[in-house]
């Protein structure tokens, strides 16, 4: 099986989320872009695993979505008390750390 | 060795160590307690009686009937160092320790009791504190008689500069009393340095702190220059010898009796006990002595000129006892180390006399000027009487005459010219003074004072009991005391005794019936006006301002431009600094992010070119 188109389209994927969690302004925006990059993350796992022909990487895959599970659970709490205490799911309205 | 003989059946040594340790009970007592200290009159008491047993311990070594070798040594070692022992610590008793005790302890009670009258207007706590730094004086300056090696004469050399600065500026709240203490503090600190420098070059030259012949022989005549110079450095400090003698002046500021007892009887003796003390490393060094002859001789006259032109009694009498330390210096310089040591004691009587005696003239007018007073013998007749017995025996005593002698002995003419001078004029102006204070038409002062109260009379006439006994005895009691040689009747006696009748006959044809003012003559003033010791001072305040203040005044500018200019400059760099470097922290998240991205990029390429 060629691996290499593969492998290109995670490294797009990665681009765009990377992409994403740079430009984008709004928290969940920024989560879901994250999203994208675990997900990027998971495509090659799964891709090396078929190249290696073993399931080590598949495995490894499954925990990476649990984790991305409890990720999401811990960022949309920290949205919802931004929201809480800014009034906004703007990234850029919390700034308490200005020096 | 021959031993001294016991005393109330104890070694002579305890007896020597009860007068020390009575006073520094009292010290203690008064020290540490401070309800007994705050009480006032009792706590005088116990001062008092400290130094009542001292003095009967004192007096008991006296006519114990020691032959004049006998010694007694009650000393510990103090440091040792390599298995020898260079200083010790205790009481060592010998002819030279114990007349200076008898000095110390009798003018000591005389002052404490006096002063019971004389400050009885302080507050408790005050009066008690008084009494205390009394103790503390006593303590100190009997641990200085009773050394028997430099180390421990230091530490109490030392404290009694202590006692002296506490007792100076024991009116503290007044500012010249407070400056005057801290001027006598430092100008004989700046003079004890020599005794410090000494102690170092004996012990690095002999690895010993006495004064035994066989440390000077260790020593050499060159050492032994050295080290005498350096002793003699403090004597002009503590002893007030020109030009280190503009403290004792300003030191009037503190109480009568402290003037009378730190800085004319004893403390400031301490100087000439040096020099009897330390004899043979003196001994040694003959172009140390020639100078001290020619200083002690010239204060003596110096001294003597300005005391003529003093308006304040305690004055007067500060400048006449720079003039006669100045006759035991010369005494030490020329060798009669006997008549240095005589006139020391016969001068601790009648000065401390003195001035008891100006304390109650004072007491009487609430006024140290002479021109407050006037006619007050007619009031004070028993104090009034004292102070003339004291003025005469100034003018007389016979010690006088073994100092001419002994400098005439040497060959010393110039100091011998310059002491006779001084002769006669301590005569013309204790004359001065006692026609001003005693005689004439009262002031407006003088009209409603009153004598003193016993307590302050009882020292007065005991001391001019002493005054006169030593006088009339003087050749019976000083041979035995202070081991003088035959009094010699030579025409030195007869000059001296001509030029004081001559001074009193001057000072009574001036300030006599026709009162005159003798400023007012034409030349004097002028004259006067030069050697008022403000030309003295004056000296001292340039060099301080030129010394001392430039100095500080150079130091604190390096430190203001150079260090906290250094320090400035990397305070200044850092806040700049970070006033820039914090800009980077915007708290927005993306900037963050973008800085881990462009981070992890650059990790990244770095990795893949690292290789």
């Amino acid at each position: 099986m060629p691996v290499q188109p593969w492998l290109l389209l995670g490294a797009a994927l990665f681009a765009l989320g990377v992409y994403g969690v740079l430009t984008r302004r709004n928290a969940i925006g920024v989560l879901v872009a994250i999203e994208l990059m675990a997900n990027a993350v998971n495509l090659n796992l799964a891709v090396f695993s078929r190249l290696h022909g073993n399931l080590h990487g598949q495995a490894f895959a499954l925990f990476g979505l649990a984790l991305t599970v409890a990720e999401v659970a811990v960022g949309l709490s920290i949205v919802i008390l931004l929201h809480r205490s800014h009034r906004s799911v703007r990234v850029g309205a919390a700034s308490e750390l200005k020096g | 060795m021959v031993a001294f003989p016991p005393v109330f059946g104890m070694s002579a040594a305890v007896v020597g160590l009860a007068t020390i340790v009575a006073p520094l009970a009292a010290f203690l007592l008064l020290g540490l307690l401070r309800p007994l200290r705050a009480t006032g009159t009792p706590a005088a008491a116990v001062a008092i009686v400290a130094a009542l047993v001292s003095t009967a311990c004192a007096f008991a070594l006296v006519f114990a009937g020691a032959p004049r070798e006998a010694v007694a040594d009650l000393t510990v070692p103090w440091l040792v160092s390599a298995g020898q022992t260079w200083a010790t610590l205790g009481v060592y008793l010998d002819a030279t320790s114990v007349p200076m005790l008898a000095v110390v302890t009798l003018v000591g009670l005389c002052v404490q009791v006096y002063s019971l009258g004389y400050l009885h207007d302080e507050p408790k706590e005050s009066f008690g504190r008084y009494y205390a730094f009394h103790s503390l004086f006593l303590v100190a300056m009997l641990l200085l008689v009773v050394a028997k090696d430099l180390l421990q004469l230091f530490v109490g050399w030392e404290l009694v500069g202590l006692a002296s600065y506490l007792l100076i500026g024991f009116w503290w709240q007044k500012p010249s009393a407070a400056r005057a203490a801290v001027k006598a503090f430092w100008l004989t600190k700046l003079a004890d340095i020599g005794l410090g420098a000494a102690i170092v070059v004996l012990y690095v030259q002999t690895h010993a702190l006495d004064w035994s012949p066989a440390t000077v022989q260790a020593l050499g005549p060159a050492g032994a220059t050295l080290v005498a110079a350096l002793l003699f450095v403090a004597v002009m400090g503590k002893s007030a010898q020109f030009p280190l003698h503009v403290w004792l002046p300003d030191a009037m500021e503190g109480p009568t009796p402290v003037s009378a007892l730190l800085h004319a009887a004893t403390m400031v003796a301490a100087g000439v006990y040096l020099l009897v003390r330390a004899w043979p490393i003196f001994d040694a060094a003959p172009d140390v002595r020639l100078a001290m002859a020619w200083i002690g001789a010239f204060t003596g006259l110096f001294a003597s000129v300005v005391a003529c032109a003093q308006t304040d009694i305690k004055k007067v009498l500060a400048y006449s006892t720079c003039a006669q330390l100045g006759y035991m210096v010369a005494a030490a310089g020329a060798g009669a180390i006997d008549a240095a040591y005589a006139h020391l004691i016969g001068h601790a009587a009648f000065k401390a006399l003195l001035f008891l005696g100006a304390g109650c003239l004072i007491h009487a007018v609430h006024s140290n000027e002479l021109a407050d007073m006037g006619g007050l013998l007619r009031r004070l007749k028993f104090s009034g009487g004292a102070f003339i017995v004291g003025a005469l025996a100034l003018g007389l005593y016979p010690s006088k005459e073994l100092v001419l002698a002994g400098v005439g002995h040497a060959g010393l003419q110039g100091p011998l010219v310059l002491l006779l001078a001084a002769a006669g004029l301590t005569a013309f102006y204790m004359t001065r003074s006692v026609l001003l204070a005693l005689f004439g038409p009262a002031s407006a002062h003088a009209d409603h004072a009153h004598e003193a109260p016993a307590s302050m009379l009882a020292p007065v006439l005991l001391l001019a009991l002493l005054s006169v006994a030593g006088f009339a005895l003087f050749d019976s009691v000083a041979p035995v005391l202070v081991a003088v040689r035959e009094r010699p009747h030579s025409w030195l006696g007869h000059i001296a005794h001509g030029l004081a009748l001559a001074g009193f006959a001057v000072g009574f044809a001036l300030y006599g019936p026709r009162r005159r003012d003798a400023l007012a003559l034409p030349g004097v003033r002028a004259g006067l006006a030069f050697v008022r010791a403000a030309a003295v001072d004056r000296a001292f305040q340039a060099a301080y301002r030129m010394g001392l203040l430039a100095f500080s005044r150079s130091v604190a500018w390096v430190d203001r431009y150079l260090i906290d200019g250094v320090m400035n400059l990397s305070a200044f760099a850092s806040q700049s600094g970070a006033e820039r470097a914090r800009r980077i922290q915007t708290g927005k998240t993306y900037d963050y992010l973008t800085a881990v991205v462009a981070g992890l990029l650059l990790l990244a390429v770095a990795s893949v070119y690292a290789r």
